[in-house]
């Protein structure tokens, strides 16, 4: 924490910076914020809680049982055909992937950016990302046709020296996306380690002493333990940053790669992450939202956190407006007579419906973030984040579907609708990522309390003139 | 030929190999039977539905015994399995017999494919030169047939499961009774034939039993045409056409490459005319008056959409154009253009001794008497025509039919014996046969299913399927060819030889001595045995055909006759004309239970699993119905319900429906569609005005393997595919060819097609490619089922081709262009393009498809994980993937149809066209222990094998002489989605049209 805020210090306008906007609000020290954010996890678990873990639960347990039948009878269950290989399976795939892509941004891009609004969300958002890519991983594995040999997309040596296609972006796909999982999970655990340590020492069982005993890893908040873990941070950090771009920027290569027109396009590795931003601030505002109203963290997470969330919703959503009319012009412009029939059949041929959804969800509706009124709107920026959140799913859907059921040679076109099983594996993969989630709410701080004790007044030096004491001071608390 | 050497081979194989026994030489020792009944208990010979593997042992190892004794192939039963093997058979190695189908009085000439005496595959035999060796898809998938499940499995006695030796002892008695009252009280219904075998033991029955009635009736028949002919020649002879030497042809109504008479023989000699290498070849010339879009509207040069009923109004106007006196016809349907009879008067007389003209088997037989009228004022007899009596037959005729069941219900009729046929369902709605059946005291019928007729009869006899029964047949050009069994019979039944034998003789008479009995008369004495094995090898005795007489045609009785045709009402919304069609799928409901052909898409409607009622856009905008929809149609009091498919070029107020289905048996057949024999009656032609249409509620959706767009889709589709079309299927006229010979290159404009890195060239040993003549192609779908057979495909079922999953790997496109009142029909089979730049590939990963250094598109099912994104990355979307586990539920019976050289496909999988690989490494192998280099022809790829046009060629691009070499090398030739730079292997020989110079725009009404 100490190089951060020597970094901070050494910055003339910091202490304006913190001055002008408290990013602590309510008159919280840092015992009241541990005693905020433990206490979540440390007090009896309330019925909400059981009753939100319950309903998630039982849509887990749809979703298993619909695995089950799929692994049984076959894929022919879902509603795919020939032109349409991929239907909501891979659909889901790109929007919980996308969703991921939240958590390490404001956590890493942030970090590096030094946007110190980031610590009353990082921890949330981080949790958020790893369910949300668990989720996604769970797609492609399971939308093969026999899973029971989907580990011949591991390049394990074996008898017949058969490696697995080293130019099928469906490899790139699953090495990026693991990458990204591996990291994000080790950046957040990395993360995690002074909380759970505050957690240890706190804790009133014995249960609760061993369990954090051994996740806190010996952690006592001494002054080189900060310093190689803040070196760590700092470097997963770095190394976290260009996997947020790369990993939607590989998963567009499934289709930029093809030769299939509405796919084979170069906009689309930037198109993706813009788009992948967009729904990760989506999802993180609207789970936000609700853990701030339930928690009652108004005072950590800020109306001005939530505007400034807003505001990268705006800027990403209008990149992925632009991507939209750019997409239009370049198969205009293009003269090929295939990718021009493509788009004009998404706006207006028989999945026009679901352009249209799309169109309005992300590149209308965030539009009245102009609006400091609207961004500031608790009620209006949670419609519209869930807006975005729908938005988002249904360009995935557009992209994919619509490109796939009128391709080239028009005896092939087909129609493609979701079978019941498709919905239920759909629905029950917020099962999974709601169960993780409240998991996660549950059972370990939702909110970073030594980072967010290092934005607040007291540990800036300048503010105080105790150089170098505050960073103690936030570890030391444990 | 084609390795059936090795069944002359069998023919001197001794039949009592040491270690084998026959059951000749046990018949002469005393308890013989019932040793046999203790060591192979009833049952052991037929697959039942709950076989064991003891039967199923039993059972190939009678049919492997078969295979060696193939010369006399007398049933034998042997479970050993190979101790020392027979010098002629290699396990793993099809070996080759010919035989034949019969189909009424049309014959087609086989080779079948025989895995370890188990069939396995139907090709045509070559020594037939008018097939070439083709076949068609009723022919491919007769082998299905022979394993279908739901065959009656012994005979039924008043519907209880009874013995074949039962029925001969029952017969005994009624053969003494009816003997005694010279056949009085006795009946018989046969199906037509063209047999020596049938027709002598025909001829014998009705000396036996000259009081006994004898009926020949079939649903579809060439009466009409019979008829027709004998109006103004005396004689009811059968027209054959020499398509070869015909420079204009005018069909009214005719099916002729489709579902009339000789189709395929039709459809070779037709495309041999269209066959333009360059410039300076010439091209037939057809124009087509039809109700109803057929398949052969697809090489039409100019089309006519006239209802049926006034197709021969429209002929009258082209025979007075052509000179025919006394024809007063009504006026022309507002739809044609009434200059057009002239304009095509005027090209047949242009071509006077190369025109012909022809009428469709559903014309009432005025119209053929007129047709016959006009072929004699142009010369066409002796040219292109020729009348001929087919040689020892009996053709359908309803007037014995309606006799019987006259003499059926004023109960003359206590004995009545059915070979064959299913009357109760398809007989003529107005006879009411199957009222009357129940009244008569014994019948007796004979065919494959217990179907609806057996449940109205005292005994059904199970039927044997051609590929388990003797028997002979002859073809139009008068050469008696055999049938012989490839198989021990799979059920306890009788051949139509053995059952007509039985009746005459009141004995058990072995199919093969029938058969051979005939032959003694038709071959020299001296030299039998090996004459006859050599027809055995052969499959028909080569004879030269006799030269058709020329027959006097009495032009002057045609206006007499052609009065009351003449002045047919034009349908309207309240009085519909019912067109009824022989299904290209299911014939006439003989092949309803066949699952290949029940999900066989129909070349025109690309329905599969259903009929419809097909009708005009025009026609259903007046009442207001969209596909799917479900109507009545009612036809003088009698009705069904349908779902309503709209097709364009069909005739306003005229609705078309296939024939046979609606059955009540059947896993496959039951429930699929609706009978149109329920409205069909007796009358002349095969459609009917004064039929009336109303909405039921509810739809049934129809499964169409296309047209998910199709004509309801919006509009900005329809311009989308109008836009893409002339790239696909790329089609000009014989004038556009002649002035711009690369016309088909220069309908897409490509950039440059480089690639980023030094591109495998693939110059080295076999390259295998592909062409597939678009001017050839009739769409007719022989390949589809072919491919079928060879390749073990799957069939998926009605839901799961609604769900688009269809598996067929070569799959026949038919698009139209042109106005929707009457489009020109465009057919092109795609399967794999086998892409040396294959996008498939590239994406796979777990490279589970793969490219070899022949040039192959290599599928590894074993390697498959199943993502199917090789599939969605696939422009011409050939590959096929196995949603669900479509074999798992396959009756054991129908895995003795699979071919044991291609894998069956697991679920999870994707496969795709092979080109044939495993025919590659048989040639391959063969060669190589012959010890001499692959030539050109000695692969032949199933789809081309089956083609009855020869549109595709297979073969080596590497070696500039191969057949498909120089295809590529026509200037027509050109690859389909080209420009995207995936380089097929398969490419395209574009469409050319004949218009003529003389007619523009001939093509609209």
């Amino acid at each position: 924490m100490s190089a951060i805020i020597k970094q901070h210090s050494a910055s003339p306008d910091a202490a304006a910076l913190v001055a002008d906007q408290p990013l602590v609000t309510g008159g919280l020290d840092f015992g009241g914020i541990t005693e905020k954010v433990s206490g979540i996890v440390e007090r009896k678990t309330p019925k909400a809680w059981w009753l939100a873990f319950s309903l998630a639960a039982s849509v887990l347990l749809m979703l298993v049982g619909s695995i089950g039948w799929l692994v049984y009878e076959g894929v022919g269950i879902w509603g795919l055909n020939n032109p349409v290989g991929w239907g909501w399976d891979i659909v889901n795939f790109v929007f919980w992937v996308g969703i991921g892509h939240a958590g390490t941004l404001i956590s890493a891009i942030l970090f590096l950016m030094r946007q110190r609004w980031r610590t009353a969300i990082n921890r949330f958002a981080e949790a958020m990302t790893i369910v949300a890519v668990i989720c996604a991983l769970m797609f492609p594995a399971i939308h093969v046709g026999r899973i029971w040999v989907l580990h011949w997309f591991f390049p394990v040596p074996n008898q017949m020296s058969m490696w697995p296609n080293f130019r099928s972006p469906l490899l790139w796909d699953f090495f990026a996306v693991g990458t990204y999982f591996t990291v994000s999970t080790i950046f957040w655990y990395v993360g995690l380690i002074p909380d759970l340590a505050t957690l240890r020492d706190r804790a009133k069982t014995r249960a609760r002493q061993i369990v954090f005993g051994i996740l806190s890893l010996g952690w006592r908040g001494g002054n080189r333990q900060w310093r190689h873990y803040e070196l760590v941070y700092l470097m997963l950090a770095g190394l976290a940053t260009p996997l947020v771009l790369s990993v939607h920027s590989i998963v567009s290569t499934d289709f930029a790669t093809s030769l299939i027109p509405g796919w084979h396009t170069t906009i689309f590795p930037p198109y993706f992450v813009a788009g992948a931003i967009f729904s990760g601030f989506g999802m993180v505002m609207t789970l936000a939202l609700i853990a701030r109203k339930i928690f009652k963290l108004e005072d950590i997470i800020t109306i001005g956190h939530l505007e400034k969330m807003n505001k990268v919703m705006l800027v990403t959503g209008s990149m992925v407006g632009y991507a939209y009319i750019s997409e239009f012009f370049m198969a205009w412009y293009s003269g090929n007579i295939y990718e021009a029939f493509t788009f004009v059949n998404r706006a207006f041929g028989n999945y026009a419906w679901a352009y249209w959804i799309m169109f309005l969800c992300n590149v209308v509706t965030p539009q009245l973030f102009w609006f400091k009124k609207i961004r500031t709107s608790i009620p209006v920026m949670f419609v519209i984040s869930i807006f975005v959140n729908i938005g988002m799913w249904f360009e995935r859907f557009v992209i994919i579907v619509t490109s796939l059921a009128r391709d080239f040679l028009p005896s092939s076109w087909g129609y493609y609708a979701p079978s019941k099983w498709d919905i239920m594996i759909f629905i029950g993969s917020f099962g999974l990522f709601f169960t993780l989630f409240l998991l996660f709410l549950r059972f370990l701080p939702m909110i970073s309390m030594t980072e967010i004790k290092g934005v607040m007044p007291e540990a800036d030096p300048h503010a105080h003139g105790h150089d170098g004491h505050a960073a103690e001071a936030a570890g030391g608390e444990a | 030929m084609n390795g059936s050497d090795d069944s002359t081979k069998h023919l001197s194989s001794p039949r009592t190999a040491p270690h084998w026994r026959s059951i000749d030489d046990l018949e002469r020792t005393p308890g013989y039977a019932d040793r046999i009944a203790a060591e192979f208990p009833e049952g052991a010979m037929e697959p039942g539905r709950g076989i064991d593997r003891r039967g199923f042992l039993g059972l190939m190892g009678a049919s492997l015994a078969l295979a060696g004794t193939a010369g006399c192939r007398r049933p034998e039963e042997h479970i050993v399995p190979y101790v020392s093997k027979p010098e002629e058979i290699t396990l793993g190695i099809a070996q080759r017999y010919a035989t034949t189908m019969p189909r009424g009085t049309e014959n087609l000439r086989l080779l079948a494919h025989s895995h370890e005496g188990r069939p396995t595959h139907i090709e045509g035999n070559a020594l037939d030169g008018a097939t070439g060796g083709a076949v068609d898809p009723w022919a491919s998938a007769s082998l299905l047939g022979l394993y279908d499940p739901d065959r009656s499995r012994t005979p039924l006695s008043r519907g209880v499961a009874s013995s074949s030796a039962a029925f001969a002892g029952e017969w005994a008695g009624l053969h003494a009774a009816a003997l005694a009252k010279q056949g009085e009280g006795l009946a018989v219904l046969v199906e037509p034939f063209a047999s020596p075998t049938l027709f002598r033991l025909a001829t014998e029955f009705r000396a036996a039993f000259p009081k006994a009635l004898w009926a020949v009736y079939d649903p579809v028949s060439d009466e009409n045409i019979q008829r027709g002919i004998a109006q103004v020649t005396g004689r009811r002879l059968m027209p054959v056409y020499d398509f070869s030497k015909a420079d204009v042809i005018l069909s009214l109504d005719a099916d002729f490459l489709g579902t009339e008479t000789r189709h395929i023989e039709n459809a070779r000699a037709f495309t041999d005319r269209r066959r333009i290498r360059d410039g300076k070849d010439t091209m037939n010339r057809l124009f087509l008056v039809e109700p109803t879009l057929s398949q052969t509207a697809t090489m039409a040069d100019a089309r006519y959409v006239v209802p049926a009923g006034a197709i021969g109004v429209f002929a009258a106007h082209v025979a007075a154009a052509l000179g025919l006196q006394g024809l007063a016809p009504a006026a022309l349907p507002a739809s044609v253009r009434p200059d057009a009879p002239r304009a095509i008067a005027a090209a047949l007389s242009a071509a006077r001794g190369r025109a012909l003209v022809l009428a469709g088997r559903r014309q009432p037989p005025e119209v053929h008497a007129l047709v016959a009228a006009m072929n004699d004022v142009l010369g066409a007899q002796g040219a292109t025509v020729s009348y001929i009596e087919i040689p020892k037959s009996e053709s359908s005729d309803t007037a014995s039919l309606k006799a019987l069941v006259d003499a059926m219900n004023a109960g003359k009729v206590q004995t009545l014996v059915m070979l064959g046929g299913n009357p109760a369902y398809h007989a003529p709605a107005d006879l009411g046969f199957a009222q009357a059946l129940p009244g008569v005291r014994t019948a007796i019928h004979a065919s494959p299913h217990a179907d609806e007729t057996s449940a109205l009869c005292a005994w059904h006899i199970p039927l044997h399927h051609y590929l388990e029964s003797w028997g002979d047949a002859v073809g139009f050009d008068g050469a008696p060819g055999v049938i012989q069994p490839l198989i021990a019979p799979l059920v306890d039944g009788r051949s139509m030889t053995e059952m007509l034998a039985l009746l005459v003789t009141g004995k058990d008479v072995k199919g093969y001595d029938a058969v051979v009995a005939t032959w003694k008369t038709l071959l020299p004495a001296a030299d039998f045995d090996k004459d006859f094995r050599t027809v055995l090898h052969d499959g028909l005795l080569r004879v030269p055909a006799p030269a058709a007489d020329i027959v006097p045609v009495n032009t002057g009785a045609v206006a007499v006759s052609m009065s009351a045709a003449l002045k047919a009402a034009a349908p309207g919304k309240d009085a519909l004309e019912v067109v009824f069609q022989l299904s290209p799928c299911v014939h006439d409901g003989r092949y309803a239970n066949n699952g290949w052909l029940q999900e066989f898409p129909d070349p025109v409607t690309k329905l599969t699993w259903d009929n419809a009622a097909v009708m005009s856009r025009a026609t259903a905008d007046a009442f207001g119905f969209k596909n799917h929809e479900l109507i009545r149609l009612s036809l003088r009091g009698r009705d069904i319900g349908l779902p309503v498919w709209i097709m364009p070029g069909q005739a306003d107020y005229c609705v078309t429906v296939a024939l046979g289905y609606g059955r009540a048996h059947g896993r496959v057949a039951g429930g699929v569609g609706a009978s149109a024999y329920k409205l069909r009656g007796s009358g002349d032609a095969d459609f009917e005005g004064g039929a009336t249409l109303a909405r039921i509620r509810g739809e049934h959706r129809l499964a169409c393997v296309q047209d998910h767009h199709g004509l309801d889709a919006e509009q900005m589709a329809r311009e989308g595919v109008a836009e893409r079309l002339p790239m696909i299927v790329r089609e000009g006229t014989l004038e556009e060819y002649r002035a711009h010979p690369e016309f088909a290159k220069e309908r897409v404009e490509e950039p440059p097609l480089r690639s980023m890195w030094d591109d495998i060239t693939y110059k080295t040993g076999h390259q295998w490619g592909m062409t597939i003549d678009l001017n050839a192609c009739t769409g007719c779908g022989a390949c589809t089922i072919a491919c079928q057979s060879e390749n073990n495909i799957p069939i998926v079922g009605r839901e799961q081709v609604l769900n688009g999953r269809e598996m067929h790997w070569i799959r026949i496109d038919r698009y139209f262009s042109g106005t929707v009142e009457n489009p020109t029909v465009l057919a092109q089979p795609v399967g794999c393009q086998h892409c040396e730049m294959a996008p498939c590939e590239q994406v796979c990963p777990v490279a589970a498809t793969t490219h070899d250094e022949e040039g192959l598109n290599v599928m590894t099912y074993n390697r498959c994980v199943g993502t199917r994104y090789c599939s969605n990355n696939c422009p011409y979307k050939a590959r096929r993937f196995n949603f669900f586990n479509y074999t798992k539920d396959m009756p054991e019976t129908v895995q003795m149809a699979q071919n044991p050289d291609v894998t069956v496909r697991f679920r999870g999988v994707m496969e795709k066209c092979t080109y044939c690989t495993q025919r590659i490494n048989l040639a391959r192998i063969a060669a190589k222990r012959e010890g001499r280099p692959l030539k050109d022809g000695d692969i032949v790829a199933a789809c081309e094998s089956a083609c009855p046009t020869q549109a595709i060629v297979f073969g080596d691009i590497n070696d500039p002489a191969s057949r498909v070499s120089k295809m590529k090398a026509l200037d027509r030739d050109y690859a389909l989605l080209g420009e995207l730079n995936v380089r097929p292997r398969t490419t395209y020989l574009a469409k050319l049209r004949n218009p003529g110079t003389d007619m523009k725009s001939t093509n609209l009404p």
